[in-house]
């Protein structure tokens, strides 16, 4: 699919984040298209995660601006909240809520942020746990589950918001390879339905197959960018090739 | 089944025990031989009263018998100041882990004052100062002075229990779009209630030791009516003896209800 010419969903410009003396993200600029699929790679450290991180806020930023469908989230004035509405986030270690069933985990932000009742969230929720594959699960608490159903429970209680762009930060880093299989396969039948996705991961059959662009990370930088195919056979940058021979 | 225990570790979120004791210790379901100290200690502490009852009605059977009102009371003030603190401490440990300056600020002194001064001293100030703004009675006094002092012990509490909750669960909470305020609410308190829940069964247990020392403020507690007895008949050790068995079977079936109700929320999530 052609997005080139899409209205642009993220704009990031010149966004420096430091931990202490560390620079996670150095001068980094970044424009994201509507419907468009961004594979992050890169090794561990490299600033992937706080990247994505950064656009929901979950790590200010120190210096640049972040414009996300209009709304200028490095402005003090804009509700925050709000945004996050619109930005679905899946995380490395699944963090999907213990203490409720599947069913309510799905349910819980979109009754208590979106206010809708019970029952018509009930009916979001069970159309996403079918769409993932869960559904019979959605009476169960998350610690019956296996980490690939745990995650897939994430995927959808993102979705039920109903978000402009799904943000994935290394969701099958800490799955077994079986379970890396199940979740792809949901991130692909996502990706097809023309969601604005970005994906950090080690993954590179996924990005071969989804990205419309990956982007190479290193020390907090953007080293190099491209289509997938130019970029995993034809590396102009030599960071860029030695991390590709490390993981292909 | 390697891969289940992963995954098992991942999905529970380290919850480390906050260890306080006083008072009797909470009995555990591991400890369910029929010689536990708790058992020991409780049918002792029965069969001794009847024993006594019984084989010296004069004055044993007496005391037993003007003791009652004094129960009453100590339940009360108990209950009530138990009820205070936890809503002064829910706050207190929100204000703990409040990244605003002065909400933190005036929390976290709360804390240094309150536990930094002797439960006895900060009753009597409470209590004469309370009395010079406004007349309250003696009772609403005590409860107050009660409450104030545990809701610090009770903030500590509630702050460790929140922070025990791993980070990732509020920023998934945050990240679907609640507020703050709605994530504590829906997401953290309801996972750290369970490891909220034995540190503050103990301090309940203290808490209703602590109350004996309300008797010095006019309030007619258990240990004020035995003093009260004992003025009039001088019968000093009979009645402390009593007194100390009566408060010893309350707090012994306190630990075991509590253990129990523990073991009840740990079962049905």
């Amino acid at each position: 699919m052609r997005t080139d010419n899409r209205p642009i969903m993220v704009e990031m410009r010149g966004i420096c984040k430091y931990f202490g003396q560390l620079k996670a993200l150095d001068n980094v600029s970044l424009d994201v298209r509507d419907g468009e699929k961004l594979v992050l790679i890169g090794p561990s450290g490299s600033g992937k995660s706080t990247l994505l991180r950064s656009i929901n806020q979950l790590e200010r930023i120190d210096h640049g601006r972040i414009i996300i469908d209009g709304f200028d989230i490095s402005d003090p004035e804009t509700n925050i909240n709000k945004v996050r509405e619109e930005i679905g986030m899946v995380f490395q270690s699944f963090n999907v809520f213990p203490h409720k069933t599947v069913l309510d985990n799905v349910n819980l932000a979109q009754i208590v942020v979106r206010k809708r009742s019970r029952k018509e969230a009930s009916e979001i929720s069970r159309e996403l746990l079918n769409k993932v594959g869960i559904i019979d699960k959605a009476e169960q608490y998350p610690d019956k589950l296996s980490g690939g159903q745990q995650q897939r429970v994430a995927i959808a209680r993102a979705l039920a918001m109903k978000p402009r762009i799904m943000l994935f930060d290394e969701p099958t880093s800490a799955l077994d390879p079986e379970m890396t299989g199940e979740v792809l396969d949901v991130m692909i039948k996502l990706a097809k339905e023309g969601i604005t996705m970005m994906v950090a991961t080690h993954e590179m059959g996924f990005a071969r197959e989804v990205a419309d662009r990956v982007i190479f990370m290193d020390y907090g930088a953007i080293i190099e960018e491209g289509k997938s195919e130019h970029l995993f056979k034809n590396p102009t940058r030599d960071r860029t090739k030695l991390f590709l021979d490390q993981i292909l | 089944m390697a891969e289940i225990k992963e995954w098992k570790d991942a999905v529970k979120t380290p919850r480390p025990a906050i260890l306080i004791s006083d008072g009797p210790a909470i009995p555990r379901r591991k400890d369910s031989g029929l010689f536990t100290a708790w058992r020991i200690s409780f049918i002792g502490a029965i069969a001794m009263v009847a024993y006594l009852a019984i084989s010296r009605p004069d004055p044993y059977w007496k005391i037993l018998k003007f003791i009652p009102d004094g129960i009453l009371v100590t339940f009360q003030v108990t209950i009530a100041a138990i009820v205070l603190a936890l809503i002064i401490g829910l706050f207190t440990g929100l204000g703990r882990i409040s990244k605003n300056k002065i909400l933190n600020g005036i929390a976290s002194l709360y804390v240094e004052i309150i536990r930094g001064i002797p439960l006895l001293v900060q009753l009597f100030y409470i209590y004469f100062a309370l009395g010079r703004i406004v007349n309250l009675p003696a009772m609403a006094s005590a409860i107050i002075a009660m409450a104030v002092c545990y809701g610090a012990y009770m903030g500590e509490i509630f702050r460790a229990g929140i922070e025990s909750i791993s980070s990732g669960q509020m920023e998934a909470a945050r990240s679907l779009g609640m507020t703050s305020s709605q994530a504590m609410r829906h997401v953290i308190l309801p996972q750290a209630i369970k490891t909220i829940l034995p540190p503050i069964g103990n301090e309940f247990v203290a808490l209703l030791k602590d109350s004996s020392l309300v008797s010095i403020l006019a309030v007619s507690d258990l240990l004020r009516r035995g003093r009260e007895f004992a003025a009039e008949s001088f019968n000093y050790f009979e009645t402390y003896t009593m007194v100390a068995l009566v408060y010893l079977i309350i707090t012994l079936l306190l630990s075991k209800l509590i253990s129990i109700m523990e073991e009840k929320v740990g079962a049905n999530r």
